[in-house]
């Protein structure tokens, strides 16, 4: 049976909304539970302690629920939005944006996880720093979230930019490749950023003393397991609003959505590989604050030779856009 | 909803190139120096021994960037770098902030911006390793582990200035893209203040933080 836009426009912005929510439900759930599994050690080892330790988990956990609050925000406006003139175009583009933002969240949720239940460990460990905890926490969790807000932004941008006078052809594989590009290669950014973090309560809790090295090392090995997250944010740019002749044949606008899934499924493995590098040094730099400087030169190597397989699928997507 | 990836640009052409200014960013990027330059002078102006609120802010500030410097550098290369270092944390930190003034916008979330403090890292942090390593065993670090790795290598050293520069762009834009459709869906109402706050404030001061520090720690690989 026939169906006309209006009707395709709708059924992408259901379904993408469907995947936004569904992905995005899986990643906080399974970090808030992390978080209260640790809280119940951390209660079991310090009872006295249970008042605080029940707060910063369940400041923990609300921080760690934003990634999917994000899902449920674009898939509310994909379900509600007045989506104006219907074409081809911005169906591809609704569908994008919910694989984006359904994907992107699966990591970060995971991650902010992990630190939470790390500073309740910490508390019942070292209750003399309680409030330095949460405020690592707090800062750990917040900065893992990063790759969960680039989804978002390119959710959004492809939910509300106007794509309709571009050829219908290429453009819809470019942005459906410009979705699953940024969201999956969020994943692994989002837990190995947690990682770091969690390693970092841990550390502070151990040697109080060492806080602001191990926060510094904490936002640098971050920052840097960031990095495949920002090259899926580059090719979905590139993806988004580079224009392609109308016209093409079919194994370009393939070409254009392969793109995507080979930076997005490139980035996982080397998001968690570097998080796992910032995990060691934090950990070490809590306990050997004298070479920190040593540590972190020592991640930082470790983690660009880690990340060269992020960037052999950027070169390969590269290629695939603009050779291909 | 029509503003969104949209730039105001003075397009000029001399000489046959066409020469395209996005003069909103200059704008700001001059009102972001002159703030910087403003504290500097209000820091220093009154300077004592026994400090004034304002001197000991500045002198706090440039202490911990300095200790920061020699934590991953040594000592004479941080007091070498440690000018450079104050003034790009101190112009991100302000450029970044820009955002929660009405009419304001912030300089980094234009691409142009962080691209080119990107660059300037990335041509301080590889004179300073050729200066203190000498261009022969420079040189001898792309063909690390064997020589047809190298084409791969320079892509790796300039996929951090990709890196670098799109961290800080990302954020910044991103943030700034979602406080506009959360004002949009919201009508303005009780939501944005709380946006402006952590997006402006707290992220933008880790975003500075963390491309003063990754700028810091490249040119500290490069020279050891």
């Amino acid at each position: 049976m026939p169906f006309d836009l209006d009707t395709w426009v709708q059924v992408a912005a259901v379904s993408g909304s469907g995947f936004a929510m569904g992905l995005g439900a899986v990643g906080a759930a399974i970090g808030e539970g992390y978080t209260a599994a640790q809280a119940n050690l951390a209660v079991s080892r310090n009872p006295d302690l249970s008042g605080d330790i029940f707060k910063n988990m369940l400041v923990g956990q609300a921080v760690a629920e934003s990634a999917s609050i994000f899902a449920l925000v674009i898939a509310i406006l994909l379900l509600f939005l007045d989506t104006g003139n219907a074409s081809m175009v911005k169906a591809a583009a609704f569908f994008g944006a919910g694989l984006s933002m359904g994907f992107g969240a699966i990591g970060s949720g995971v991650g902010s996880g992990i630190p939470g239940g790390q500073a309740c460990l910490g508390i019942s460990r070292q209750p003399a720093v309680a409030s330095r905890l949460t405020t690592n926490m707090l800062i750990g969790s917040a900065v893992c979230q990063t790759p969960a807000i680039f989804s978002m932004v390119v959710a959004l941008m492809l939910i509300f930019i106007d794509f309709s006078h571009l050829p219908v052809h290429p453009t819809w594989a470019a942005l459906v490749g410009a979705g699953m590009s940024t969201g999956l290669a969020a994943i692994g950014s989002g837990y190995g950023g947690g990682l770091a973090a969690g390693a970092s309560c841990e550390g502070i809790a151990r040697q109080p003393t060492s806080t602001a090295n191990v926060t510094t090392t904490m936002l640098v090995g971050q920052a840097v397991a960031q990095t495949p997250s920002i090259f899926g944010l580059l090719v979905s740019f590139i993806l988004m609003f580079k224009s392609f002749p109308p016209g093409e044949p079919f194994s370009t606008a393939m070409g254009l959505l392969a793109a995507g899934l080979c930076m997005g499924f490139g980035g996982i493995g080397p998001g968690v590989g570097n998080g796992m590098a910032a995990e060691g040094a934090v950990r070490w730099v809590a306990r050997r604050m004298s070479h920190a400087g040593d540590l972190m030169r020592t991640m930082l190597v470790g983690q660009a030779v880690s990340q060269s397989t992020a960037i052999y699928a950027m070169v390969i997507s590269l290629v695939l856009i603009f050779v291909v | 909803m029509g503003e969104l990836g949209q730039i105001h640009q003075l397009i000029l052409h001399l000489f046959g190139l066409r020469l395209a200014f996005n003069l909103e960013v200059i704008l700001m990027t001059w009102i972001a120096f002159g703030l910087v330059i403003l504290f500097g002078y209000l820091c220093a102006r009154k300077s004592a021994l026994l400090p004034g609120p304002l001197q000991a802010l500045g002198e706090l500030l440039v202490d911990q960037l300095y200790q920061l410097a020699e934590d991953a550098l040594d000592k004479e290369l941080a007091v070498k770098y440690g000018p450079m270092i104050c003034a790009l944390f101190m112009f991100l930190v302000v450029g970044n902030w820009l955002g929660i003034i009405p009419h304001l916008e912030e300089p980094t979330k234009d691409l142009n911006t962080p691209l080119s403090l990107g660059v300037m890292g990335f041509v301080i942090a590889h004179a300073a390793g050729i200066r203190s390593k000498g261009f022969k065993s420079y040189i001898k670090e792309y063909m690390e582990p064997i020589f047809f790795m190298a084409p791969l290598n320079i892509i790796g050293e300039l996929a951090k200035i990709v890196s670098i520069s799109f961290r800080l762009f990302g954020n910044i834009m991103g943030g700034s893209i979602i406080i506009l459709v959360v004002s949009y869906l919201t009508y303005s109402i009780l939501l944005p203040p709380f946006l402006y706050a952590f997006f402006g404030l707290f992220v933008g001061t880790i975003q500075a933080f963390v491309f003063t520090m990754l700028t810091v720690v490249y040119i500290s690989v490069q020279v050891k």
